[in-house]
Order: structure tokens, then C-alpha cells, then sequence
């Protein structure tokens, strides 16, 4: 008897550890629906559109919120195209008042906040309070440097905000001269000066997408986790930290897939589905997944459709001596897609320090000591290009010919050279040097000890002070820091956000950390800033970053290349490193999604 | 009893406040200033502003200026804890609702972990007590010493690439539309087989103790039964250090288990706590630090009523 109850014990534990999980076979939910199955590395911090500045934010938000204009999903280079807007601005002939024609027909999603949960149509005052509360100095949006001092009247409209106690109660119907509706479906801004990337740098940004008025005061506080937007999806479940379930908006005004694109998009399958109505997906599903463990597994066994690389499993993926994808990722299937990020990494020389500020040499001695390639080869897997100046090769003014200056040359033999030279120029021995590095993790320390290797090498010290992120943001944007880690990635295709890092009028806390000046370029910025595209702007763009280099600001170390996986059965995946809302555009083949676990059988018999 | 329940809550006075008063060290001045983080990298001097003041940054340190002396952030800090009002994160999300959101999902995973590796290694530290010297003690001892000297961490790679990736037992990550039972299965499995080795080395050393006691001897010399003499005799004189480790635990079983949440994916306090460290969102930490001292202090003076109640010759006056 005795022996049948514990027998009768082990059957029902056994049984509770199958229900509970053991024995699982993979979920069935996506049947009679094409889902996206996707991963966020960190959790979205908000999706208010006015104030993200997030990236894995924007990822998500992209998809809610649309924008006056984007760039087109397959050209390069890229190619703005409206989307809110019926049609491209009238611009004045002083290049200072754009006349805006909103489309029409186009609807909010359906939500609480209007009038029987009905979503309302757009109209040209929806984008006028959407920069206007960004311009609220109470929302403290962290939007507002991309508006500041660019529309008639709105840096009045932020001053007069200041006199309210709280955001809420700030009266909107203040008129703004540079920003009106002049009727439903006509919006004209007024700019200060001329702004040629304003419809790339403002209206594409997901900061600039209407909200409705009616959304704000409903939500108040909580309109972050509740967005209200005009995209092809709505925000179905947010749980925060953890996971977030879009589905189609009913109400989007619908699109075609693009027919045009790239040369080589046809032969990658990318127009496959031109003309056909999008978004294909029903609904997007992204999972928070902090660690690159759980992500790389669920990757590999097709539960999630696409992911980056880990660290830790480069080698598994990429056969690192023809930096192409292994056989055993071949045999899965799986797809990888390499591209330049529009990033520019650099140990920055405040130029205000008696010590580095006057001494040139010394900044090229420390620049020639740095060997960047080692910085990719052992930090990055390779996944990087050697910055030889600031501007990303992403951008389309990239001057393909600055490798030939040398200004980020590996020498150490010069440096010494030219640390004789600096000593010379500070009457004596050059004291030890201090970095500012934001983070106190593992990779800042690592980071730390490969720069201070190669400033022992050619006989200087360097001193690492690593700090948390406020503490390392207050001394930079105070000017405390002697030298600083720090990079950027730009937001548009167009390099004037690496050429505005060093105007003497963008002095921290503005953009130019360095504190350079330098009044030929400074001349020559005021100059470039209200030039539309043209040959001449290029080779203004071109001679101003020589400009910068040959006074050595800083080292610029490398560009960050990204290497992206994708599933075979996750189609339409192309790179677009300037826009969020692509997953429109993405559909899936759920019969060969279907075949992946049959692969995954034959492998394992392997 | 009542007299030393009063006391020993007047005794938590001075602890909690030396908990805010190091928290506040801790977070405001150590920490730099959080308002450059929450304006982001290049904002103009008026946000900043504007966010010292909506965070209470603007405020004298400690004490207000002639007039309105409670007027300052120590005091703020010190009001917000006491009344739970933790204000809200970086990402203004109320903190009080997520910490509420977090307690049950880590309490999905550490009670049963809790639980399980109690029971187990009870009930295998009586068997070993009880054959103590035989090859079934060394072999567990060993087992128990190489459990310890393995990291947590791997456990959780080795366990989840395994158990879910490998033979796909288990979910790899935590799966919303499915009970959470489902996501918590392996973590649990992961946590009872990585606490064993520290939990049964503590408590065979226990009841090693407890069976060269006389009365063991003289309960077997009477003829009472094995099971009689261990679960009735000397599991009962053996409560006073399993409570201390039962209740004591408790507070951490509530704040969850960091590397388990965060590896599989469970939206808890644990892994709040890591999402918090990341964004370095020291509200939620302040937060969490505060809540957790308190939990602590309670359980304490818990356990200390609980020997009164499992050992009679324990008196609280």
C-alpha cells in the first residue's frame, strides 16, 4: 500500500511538472494569423511621441505614429516621400514660409479619448499642438533642441509656458506666428532662418507626428502608455518591462508596397510584393530581452524572426576568416544583412584645458598612439570601420577620400615624435592625462585599460575616471572633463548633425562637447546651415570636416557596422537605418516558418 | 509579549530612519545629479531647471530656509517613504503600481523555489543525519560542495539552454499569453537545484547537531520509531534555526531573484530592480531600498515571536 502512494506521488508530480511545462510542444497561436515575432534588448521607456528620444521606443512608436514625411523604404540613397502630407511644401522664395497640404481622409486610431471611442480625422491643427507641446517648457520635452530658435515665435510660445504651474494648464490657443493651421487640411510654418532639413530633421521625426488634443487631456500624466496615433497599428498590450502586442489599426488609410527601389532589390526578392496592400502582419509582438542568451536561443529555434549577434555567439554565426554565415546557419536558413550605422565613436580633448587646449601635438601624438583597428577586431568581432573623420560613411555627403589624410593613423613611432614636440610646446613633461567614461560596467573598464595600453606605449599616463551616467553628463555638458568617451548617430542622412558638434554657438550643453572654434568654420557652418542639397554644399560639407580633423578635437575611433539575422521565412527585410515605421512592410511565410521545426529535427539528427 | 513587541518596534525607529537618511547619501549626493540623465544629452538650461524643480532637485539639501525649515529634499524623501508614496520613475510610471505589478510574478517564482528547496533539503539533511559517515553522506556532502563552488549563473545558462533550448521541456522565456506557471517551471527547477548544495550542508550541520543530543538516544532506547524519532523529536527541536532561515528569507522571497527574472523573462521586482540599476532610475532603487529595509525589520522582529511560539523555553519578557 505504502509503495502504490509514493508511485501515485511520483505519477502526479510528474504530471504537475507536465502541465506546468515539461513536455511542451511549440505555440500554436499563430495559425490563422501572420504575427512578427520580434525582440527589444532594453524596454521602451515611453510611448509619448513628443518626448522619446529612445531608440527601441521609436521602434514600437514608429509603427503607431506617422510623420509628415519619411524616407522611402527601398531607394538609396535614401529619398524623402509624404506620407501625412498630400503632397511636398510650397516654399516661399526666401526659403522661410512652408505651405504644408495635410492628406485627407486620414483617421486616429479608435480610442477612449474621442467621442464614443471613435477616432476623429486629421487635422492640420493636430501637428501644430504636437510642436507646440513639445515647445511646453512644463512637458520638458527632450525634442525641444530640435525646434529651438527655428520657428517664428516659438521660443516666445516657450517662455510664455514658463509662467504655468504645471503642463496641463498651459493655454495652447497662444498664436504662434511661424506655426498655424490655416485651415483643416493646410499647416505653414514660418522659420527663422532657412532650415533645408527641416522635412527630414523635424517633420520626419516621430517627435513631430500629430497627437490628438482630446488624447493629452484624457490620459494626462499616462498618455506615455497610451499612445493615440494615425500608423497602421494600435498598441494592443503594453506590459511594461516585459512585452508589447501591436495589431492593425482599423482606421490607417492604407498603402502599397513600394514597386521602385535599389538595382539589386528585385534580385533579393524585395519586390516581390510590389503593389500589393500592406501592413501584411495582423499583429507585431515584441519581447524584452535583456539578455543576449535567451534571445540567440529563441532566435535559433524560430521564435523569434529576426536578431542581431551576440558577442558570445559570433562565431557560431559568422565564419570570421570570409566574414560570411557558417554552415550551420546556411543549413537553418538564415539570412544576414550587413550595414553601416550612421555612428561616429571618439575620445574627445576638451579644448578649454590649459593642457590639451594649446597643444596641438599633443592631441595628434595621442591620436596616432590609438591603434583602432585592434579597438574593432577585439571589441567588435571586425563589426566596425575606422573612423578617419567624423562624418559617418552613411551619410550622402561621406567624403570617400578621407582615409587619405591619414588624421586617424596608427603610428606610434610619430607619436612619440610629436610628444617630444608637445612636451616642448608645455615646457616640460606632459602630466598624466584624465578620461571621463560613462559607465563603471565591465566594457567601460575594458575600454579604459585598452586606452591607457596604448597612452603607456608612447610614454604618456592616463588616468580613468569611470562614472554613472548624470554624473559623467553634468561634467561633460559643465566642461570638467579633460578628455571624454562619448559618439553619436545621426538621425537623417545629411552630416549637418556631425558638422553642428563643433560651432562655437552649439558650446556645451549644446553639441559641441570639444569646445572648438574655430571662426573660418564657424563662418563657413552659417553658411552650409541654409544651403539646400547641391555639389557645392557636398564640397562644403567635404572641406569642413578637413577642417575639424587637421586641428585634432579629438581621436575619432570607429563606425559601428551592424550585422543583422533574419529567418528565411521574414521577408521584405531590408536596412533602414533612418526610419522606424518598416513593419509595414514585413510579412512572413508561415509555411516555411512551419518547415523551421522539421529543420531544426534534421539538425539535431546531425 | 506586548511590551516586547512595542519595544522592539520602537527599536525600528532609528533603524528606518538611518535607512533613509543613508539612502538619501546614497542616491542624491553620491549619485550626481539625476536631471541631466532625464533631460537628455544636449538639453538647454531651462529643462534642466524645470526638472530639478518638478523632482524637488531646486530644494535646499537638508534643512529649508528660516520659515519653511522641513522645506528641503531630506525631508521630502523622508515624508514620500514614510507616507509610500514613492512618486514616479524616470519614465513616469507610478512606482508604488509597478512595484505592486512586480510582487506577484516574483512570488510565482521564489515560493515555490522557496518552498521546494526547504522540503527537499530537510527531508534529505534528516536522511543524512540520520546515516551520517555512509557512503550516501559523503556522496551528498560532495554534491552539495560542488553545487556551492558552481556559480548561480551557470545554472541558469546551463539550465536553460538545456532543459528549454535543447530538449525543449521548457519555454526558453517567459511566454505572456500562458499561464505564468508555465514560465516559472524551470527557474524554479534552476533555483531548488542551485540553493540545494548551500541550503542541506546548513541544515544536515543542524540536524547533525540535534541527533547527538541525548534525548535522540534515549527516544531510539525507549524503541520509538526512526520516523517517529525524526519528524516528531528531532525536526521539532531543530525549529528554531529553520525558522530563523524560513522567516528571515521571506522579505528576499518578495523582491524576487535578479538573475532568474532577468534570464527568463519574468516581469518582476528582480528584474525591475535590474532594469532599474541599468537606467540608473534611482527612485525605484531609493524605493525598493526603503521597502526592503522595512520588510526586514518586520520579519525580524517576526522570527522573534516565533521562537516564543515553537520553543517553549524562550520567553519575550
Amino acid at each position: 500500500m505504502q509503495k502504490l502512494n509514493y508511485s501515485l506521488l511520483f505519477v502526479l508530480c510528474c504530471a504537475a511538472l507536465y502541465l506546468t511545462g515539461c513536455g511542451r510542444r511549440a505555440p500554436k497561436a499563430d495559425e490563422d494569423q501572420m504575427v512578427l515575432h520580434l525582440s527589444l534588448p532594453t524596454k521602451a521607456q515611453t510611448l509619448d511621441s513628443g518626448n522619446m528620444r529612445d531608440v527601441y521606443g521609436m521602434m514600437v512608436a514608429g509603427n503607431i505614429y506617422e510623420t509628415l514625411y519619411k524616407y522611402h523604404y527601398l531607394k538609396r540613397p535614401y529619398e524623402v516621400i509624404p506620407v501625412l502630407a498630400a503632397d511636398f511644401p510650397t516654399i516661399s522664395d526666401d526659403n522661410l514660409t512652408y505651405t504644408i497640404p495635410i492628406r485627407q481622409g486620414v483617421f486616429f486610431q479608435d480610442d477612449p479619448c474621442f467621442p464614443d471611442g471613435k477616432g476623429r480625422e486629421l487635422t492640420a491643427h493636430d501637428f501644430v499642438f504636437a510642436i507646440k507641446r513639445i515647445a511646453n517648457v512644463k512637458y520638458r520635452s527632450q525634442n525641444w533642441t530640435i525646434f529651438k530658435d527655428r520657428i517664428l515665435g516659438l521660443d516666445e510660445f516657450r517662455e510664455y509656458t514658463t509662467d504655468f504651474k504645471e503642463e496641463w494648464a498651459v493655454d495652447y490657443s497662444y498664436e504662434v506666428e511661424g506655426l498655424k493651421a490655416l485651415d483643416d487640411y493646410t499647416l505653414q510654418i514660418i522659420l527663422v532662418r532657412p532650415w533645408p532639413q527641416m522635412l527630414e530633421i523635424a517633420l520626419g521625426d516621430t517627435a513631430s507626428s500629430p497627437l490628438p488634443r482630446e488624447a493629452v487631456d484624457y490620459y494626462h500624466s499616462e498618455i506615455g502608455h497610451r499612445p493615440v496615433g494615425t500608423g497602421p497599428y494600435r498598441l494592443n498590450v503594453w506590459r511594461r518591462g516585459s512585452y508589447i502586442e501591436l495589431v492593425r489599426n482599423e482606421n490607417w488609410r492604407g498603402e502599397l508596397y513600394p514597386s521602385e527601389g535599389e538595382e539589386s532589390d528585385a534580385e533579393a526578392g524585395l519586390l516581390d510584393d510590389a503593389g500589393k496592400p500592406i501592413p501584411f502582419a495582423d499583429r507585431v509582438i515584441f519581447r524584452v530581452i535583456e539578455e543576449a542568451q535567451p534571445q540567440w536561443l529563441l532566435f535559433m529555434r524560430g521564435e523569434l524572426d529576426s536578431s542581431g549577434i551576440p558577442k558570445d555567439n559570433f562565431n557560431e554565426a559568422i565564419d570570421a576568416s570570409v566574414q560570411t554565415l557558417t554552415d550551420d546557419m546556411r543549413a537553418r536558413n538564415i539570412e544576414l544583412h550587413t550595414y553601416v550605422d550612421p555612428s561616429t565613436f571618439w575620445v574627445g580633448f576638451n579644448l578649454r584645458d590649459p593642457v590639451l587646449g594649446k597643444n596641438k601635438p599633443l592631441r595628434m601624438a595621442i591620436s596616432r598612439a590609438i591603434n583602432r583597428q585592434e579597438f574593432i577586431d577585439l571589441f567588435a568581432n571586425g563589426r566596425g570601420m575606422v573612423a578617419h573623420g567624423f562624418v559617418s560613411p552613411g551619410m550622402n555627403s561621406y567624403d570617400p577620400d578621407i582615409h587619405t589624410y591619414g588624421f586617424s593613423r596608427y603610428d606610434p613611432a610619430e607619436a612619440r615624435e610629436l610628444l617630444k614636440e608637445a612636451e616642448a610646446v608645455h615646457g616640460g613633461p606632459i602630466p598624466p592625462l584624465t578620461l571621463g567614461m560613462p559607465g563603471t560596467d565591465t566594457f567601460a573598464r575594458q575600454y579604459g585599460q585598452f586606452l591607457q595600453k596604448y597612452f603607456s606605449q608612447v610614454g604618456m599616463r592616463l588616468d580613468v575616471n569611470y562614472m554613472d551616467w548624470p554624473t559623467y553628463l553634468a561634467e561633460l555638458n559643465n566642461g570638467h572633463l579633460q578628455l571624454f568617451s562619448s559618439g553619436v548617430s545621426a538621425s537623417v542622412p545629411d552630416a549637418i548633425d556631425f558638422l553642428e558638434m563643433f560651432a562655437t554657438k552649439y558650446f556645451a550643453p549644446g553639441g559641441n562637447k570639444f569646445y572648438y572654434s574655430n571662426p573660418e568654420y564657424d563662418t563657413l557652418l552659417d553658411r552650409v546651415q541654409v544651403m539646400f542639397d547641391s555639389p557645392e554644399r557636398t564640397e562644403l560639407y567635404r572641406k569642413m570636416e578637413r577642417m575639424v580633423m587637421a586641428d585634432y578635437p579629438a581621436v575619432f575611433t570607429t563606425h559601428q557596422v551592424s550585422y543583422a539575422l533574419t529567418h528565411g521565412w521574414y521577408k521584405n527585410y531590408k536596412p533602414h537605418t533612418f526610419s522606424y515605421d518598416v513593419l509595414k512592410y514585413r510579412r512572413v511565410d508561415g509555411e516555411q516558418r512551419g518547415e523551421y521545426r522539421d529543420v531544426l529535427a534534421e539538425l539535431k539528427k546531425k | 509579549m506586548t511590551a516586547f513587541i512595542i519595544r522592539r518596534l520602537l527599536y525600528t525607529v532609528p533603524i528606518v530612519v538611518g535607512v533613509l537618511l543613508v539612502t538619501f547619501v546614497l542616491f542624491t549626493l553620491v549619485g550626481g545629479d539625476i536631471s541631466y540623465q532625464i533631460a537628455g544629452r544636449d538639453a538647454d538650461a531651462e529643462t534642466i531647471a524645470e526638472i530639478r524643480r518638478e523632482y524637488g532637485f531646486d530644494k535646499p539639501r537638508f534643512i529649508g530656509e528660516a520659515g519653511e525649515r522641513l522645506n528641503s529634499q531630506f525631508f521630502d524623501h523622508f515624508k514620500n517613504a514614510l507616507t509610500f508614496d514613492f512618486g514616479y520613475d524616470l519614465n513616469r510610471e507610478k512606482i508604488t503600481e509597478r512595484i505592486w505589478r512586480g510582487v506577484g510574478p516574483s512570488l510565482a517564482l521564489t515560493v515555490p523555489m522557496f518552498i521546494g528547496t526547504l522540503v527537499i533539503s530537510i527531508s534529505l539533511s534528516l536522511f543524512v543525519a540520520f546515516v551520517r559517515g555512509s557512503i550516501w553522506d559523503v556522496t551528498l556532502v560532495v554534491i552539495c560542495v560542488a553545487g556551492m563552488s558552481i556559480p548561480y549563473l551557470s545554472f541558469i545558462i546551463f539550465g536553460q539552454y538545456f532543459f528549454a533550448y535543447q530538449l525543449d521541456w521548457f519555454p526558453i522565456f517567459f511566454v505572456p499569453d500562458q499561464s505564468i506557471w508555465v514560465s516559472v517551471a524551470l527557474p524554479v527547477l534552476i533555483g531548488i537545484a542551485a540553493g540545494l548544495g548551500n541550503s542541506l550542508r546548513f541544515y544536515r550541520t543542524v540536524m547533525l547537531d540535534e541527533m547527538r543530543c541525548d534525548y535522540v538516544r534515549t527516544a531510539f532506547a525507549k524503541g520509538l520509531s526512526t520516523r517517529t524519532v525524526l519528524f516528531k523529536h528531532v525536526l521539532k527541536n531543530a525549529m528554531i534555526p529553520i525558522l530563523t532561515n524560513v522567516v528571515l528569507s521571506i522579505p528576499y522571497l518578495i523582491l524576487g531573484s535578479l538573475l532568474l527574472e532577468r534570464f527568463f523573462g519574468i516581469p518582476g521586482l528582480g528584474d525591475m530592480m535590474i532594469q532599474a540599476i541599468n537606467a540608473r532610475d534611482f527612485f525605484v532603487l531609493n524605493a525598493m531600498t526603503f521597502m526592503m529595509s522595512l520588510l526586514i525589520v518586520v520579519f525580524t522582529l517576526l522570527t522573534d515571536i516565533c521562537y516564543a511560539w515553537v520553543d517553549p523555553r524562550v520567553s519575550l519578557e
